[in-house]
């Protein structure tokens, strides 16, 4: 089995839209507690949970429980994406005779837990947990509690009572996103250690300075620490706590409050506050321009691949791309599936293998076996029928669904049809086979063309550049629309994997910056600008907007 | 004389016997609420979360939302004095389709005054008042030993959240065993024309006494136990006012908000007759041992010299 990479991503984006159309139209509301859990719950609900929609009632289901109740937004969002109520009905939050009350209420059915009050849900989760295990049920609680939640006394109080039962069956999730109501959670009342200065990202940092999971060891429970932005950690995560037996988990994920928005990234005043109707389609706009890098292992040490994973995983990249040829699609030998299978077990960071070789239909199951994650075939050397069979393979098997094209291959009009479902297009911008080519300019003008195919053949996933990206072009790669970016000799071949992934991302990001103050602009002229640069009060980002905004005189 | 914590733990054991989604919870006083024989028959349906009231409601509500029929327990003071956010918000609010409020019951010990020397830090006299603000709570004050096991029967029954406030002491026994007890329906303990004496709890009886001292003075007085607070029985006290034409109330409890607050309300709402409220006069009780605790409910009124007293002030008020 996969990960289910891009279907939790793909939901978790409109989920997130969900509640950034919901919270503004509400014009309040709590989006910034609902993005920092935005991919917990991602992984719950598409991957995790036993639950039935249209019996929300279900005996065996298993059980979620909101503590942080005021990210009900993040909650009532996902159910409308698993299939609970239309995703219109979100426009009624927060309204009178609405079903999708302030905070999560059993009025809407399929919550399991009223919350608002911060500090019981962990108790009555308790509760659950203690029937379930009166009735020897197998199914599981999770719980999600907050930062800010923890200074309530109730919290330690359940921490007690869950470890002295010895509930294996609930799951906890500390959405660690160091902000409260009023400022940063370490000013407020301190969890790892009192902040000392007003930035809260050196905490984040610095893991000899956290304390919570001492904390949380102390009281007895089965402590994970990972980042709860990282799909594939949650995944793990949750997968090691459903194995432990004897002790209730709790998955302590640091996360970022408003997490994906730049403006609402870190931010305190966007704890509890709804954005304005004028930016939503700015921020709509950022949602589906979120980036991810891909360092591809062949342009390292092709003797030392171990080597080269680890310097990805270290390096934090997204995922890592693994080229696999064959002497036969193209004229160059990598390695196979057998050598995926070795690395795999080097880090949990997704695979994403793409396989230049001859009938993939043949070889597609070694390779997803093997543990890739997203597996991308060759438009070249498939037809409607094999496509067909990888397609259903790889999506019953929880394995992303790719599909790539050389530079003179146009989009085959067979995979039209295949497109609303496909989860990554390779647009190749080198002929492939080797490893450290030139861009090939034309791309750009192929990529403009391609776009409008996409959009007419509803494609929602994400395009990836592959081949020759570097430094220079990656801004023009991401405004011909690619939001996955691999690089090869431009990530891998240098020193510091780490140093050019982040320069990777800061030149992408400057490339979004300037997409969204244009369509500011667009939108709202000079004005709008004005305003969303405004919005920008964390850190340095302002003066950085501000200096874009001149530079292309859009101020 | 009988112990209502004694008959509370007798009777949960029956019905856990024949119910097995009854579970008992409490907060390190089980022994004194009886309840770890519970425990001891039922070891998996038997909960102590330590001195945690907050939590100890909140994992009951968890109980109650997966079907269970939880009776959690300490002492009055230290459940709606100190966890009214969790009772409020964990169990009076959440409504399942069709329901109302989660299925939890409250039940108490140490009441009011009557607790003694453990002081006025420890004598809930606020307890009607709270719980009969929240909306979805129904609020029994049992008199004796027989109401008590009646009620734990009726309220394990009946879906919905309770709250049942015992005394400390030991109480005479005032119902026969063939009483029915109704929820919302008073009880008519003594017929008179006179007057009505409303009371609950360990004033019940002293009712009774005051109705037994005005007969000799030739005065017919009414007896109603008001056990069930929430809802109060208006058509019982509109009969009261009707037919006697004034009505004293008594409880061990303060008078803002206690039972003579609702009968008070439903009174005036229904047929306005004079009606004077005995019980704490806004004040807090103090320590006494337990031979001066008639000394403790004397100093606040809550006797029933003071009954006959008020009865006879309240008859010269009629219209």
């Amino acid at each position: 089995m996969g990960l289910n990479y891009y279907h939790i991503k793909k939901n978790v984006l409109r989920a997130r839209k969900l509640v950034i159309k919901s919270t503004s139209l509400a014009g309040s509301g709590h989006p910034g507690g609902s993005f920092s859990m935005a991919e917990i719950l991602g992984c719950l609900f598409y991957k995790f949970l036993k639950f039935d929609p249209k019996n929300p009632s279900w005996e065996d289901r298993d059980r979620l429980v909101l503590s942080k109740g005021h990210a009900a937004p993040g909650l009532f969002s996902n159910m409308a994406v698993a299939g609970y109520f239309p995703e219109s009905e979100m426009e009624s939050l927060r309204k009178f005779g609405s079903k999708l009350q302030g905070h999560p209420d059993l009025k809407c059915p399929g919550v399991e837990f009223c919350g608002g009050s911060l500090g019981t849900g962990l108790s009555y989760s308790i509760g659950i947990a203690l029937a379930a295990k009166i009735d020897t049920k197998d199914h599981h609680v999770y719980t999600i509690i907050g930062d800010g939640e923890s200074d309530e006394g109730q919290i330690w109080e359940a921490a007690m009572t869950a470890s002295k039962y010895k509930l294996d069956n609930l799951t906890a999730f500390l959405d660690r996103n160091f902000i409260q109501q009023d400022s940063y959670t370490e000013q407020v009342m301190p969890l790892d250690e009192e902040l000392t200065g007003n930035n809260i990202s050196e905490m984040w940092k610095d893991a000899s300075r956290w304390k919570t999971g001492d904390k949380w060891r102390s009281f007895g429970w089965n402590v994970i620490e990972i980042d709860g932005h990282r799909i594939e950690q949650i995944e793990l995560a949750i997968t090691k706590a459903r194995a432990t037996k004897g002790v209730p988990t709790i998955i302590i994920s640091r996360t970022v409050k408003g997490k994906s928005i730049e403006h609402m990234e870190d931010n305190p005043q966007w704890h509890g506050k709804a954005p304005d109707l004028d930016i939503v389609p700015l921020i709509n706009l950022e949602l589906d321009s979120q980036f991810m890098i891909a360092p591809s292992i062949i342009a390292g040490d092709m003797t030392n691949l171990a080597n080269e994973v680890k310097r990805c995983a270290s390096g934090r990249a997204d995922y890592i791309h693994l080229d696999v040829m064959d002497g036969k699609f193209v004229p160059t030998k990598t390695f196979d599936h057998s050598k995926i299978k070795e690395l795999r077990p080097l880090t949990v960071i997704p695979f994403d293998s793409h396989l230049m070789i001859a009938e993939p239909v043949k070889h597609v199951r070694d390779y997803a076996e093997a543990g890739s994650d997203i597996i991308t075939v060759h438009a070249e050397v498939c037809d409607d029928s094999s496509f067909g069979e990888i397609h259903d393979y790889l999506k019953q098997n929880q394995v992303g669904v790719g599909l790539a094209i050389n530079p003179d291959t146009d989009i085959p009009e067979w995979s039209y049809k295949f497109l609303p479902t496909i989860d990554q297009l390779i647009v190749m911008s080198v002929v492939p086979g080797k490893s450290g080519q030139k861009y090939i300019p034309e791309t750009h003008e192929k990529m403009n063309k391609i776009t409008s195919i996409l959009q007419e053949q509803k494609f929602t996933g994400y395009i990836e550049a592959d081949g020759g990206v570097n430094l220079e072009n990656i801004e023009s790669c991401f405004e011909d629309g690619a939001r996955a970016f691999v690089g090869g000799s431009a990530i891998i071949g240098k020193p510091d994997v780490r140093e050019s992934i982040r320069d990777f991302r800061n030149q992408i990001l400057k490339a979004r910056r300037k997409t969204l103050i244009k369509k500011a602009h667009q939108l709202g002229g000079a004005e709008l600008v004005n305003k969303w640069i405004g919005l920008h009060v964390v850190g340095e980002k302002k003066d950085q907007l501000a200096k874009i905004a001149k530079e292309e005189k859009l101020i | 004389m009988s112990d209502m914590r004694t008959e509370y733990a007798k009777t949960l054991i029956e019905i856990g016997r024949e119910n097995p989604n009854v579970v008992v919870l409490g907060a390190d006083t089980t022994d004194s609420l009886k309840t770890s024989g519970f425990g001891k028959e039922f070891p998996n349906r038997f909960f102590n979360v330590g001195i945690a009231e907050g939590n100890l409601v909140s994992v009951s509500a968890g109980l109650a939302g997966s079907g269970k029929v939880p009776f959690a327990s300490t002492y009055a003071i230290f459940l709606p004095g100190r966890a009214v956010d969790q009772i409020r918000n964990g169990i009076a609010y959440p409504s399942p389709p069709g329901k109302k409020g989660l299925n939890v019951k409250l039940v108490v010990s140490h009441g009011g005054l009557s607790v003694g020397p453990d002081g006025g830090s420890h004598q809930q006299i606020e307890d009607i008042a709270i719980m009969r603000a929240i909306p979805n709570f129904r609020v029994f004050i049992p008199a004796d030993t027989v109401s008590v096991s009646k009620l734990v029967q009726l309220m394990s029954k009946e879906y919905g959240p309770f709250y049942m406030r015992m005394a400390r002491s030991k109480t005479p026994i005032v119902h026969s065993e063939s009483q029915e007890f109704q929820i919302g329906r008073g009880i008519t303990l003594r017929d008179g024309s006179d007057c009505t004496i409303a009371a609950c709890g360990i004033t019940v009886q002293m009712a009774l006494e005051a109705a037994e001292i005005l007969q000799k003075e030739g005065i017919s007085c009414r007896v109603l136990d008001m056990f069930s607070v929430k809802p109060i029985d208006g058509s019982l006290l509109e009969k009261a006012a009707r037919e006697t034409g004034c009505i004293v109330t008594s409880e061990e409890h303060n008078i803002l908000g206690g039972m003579g607050s609702a009968v008070a309300e439903s009174v005036t709402e229904r047929y306005p007759v004079p009606i004077k409220r005995i019980g704490a006069q806004d004040m807090f009780g103090e320590s006494a041992r337990d031979n001066e605790i008639p000394l403790l409910l004397e100093k606040h009124g809550i006797t029933s010299f003071n009954m006959v007293k008020q009865v006879k002030e309240i008859r010269s008020k009629k219209p």
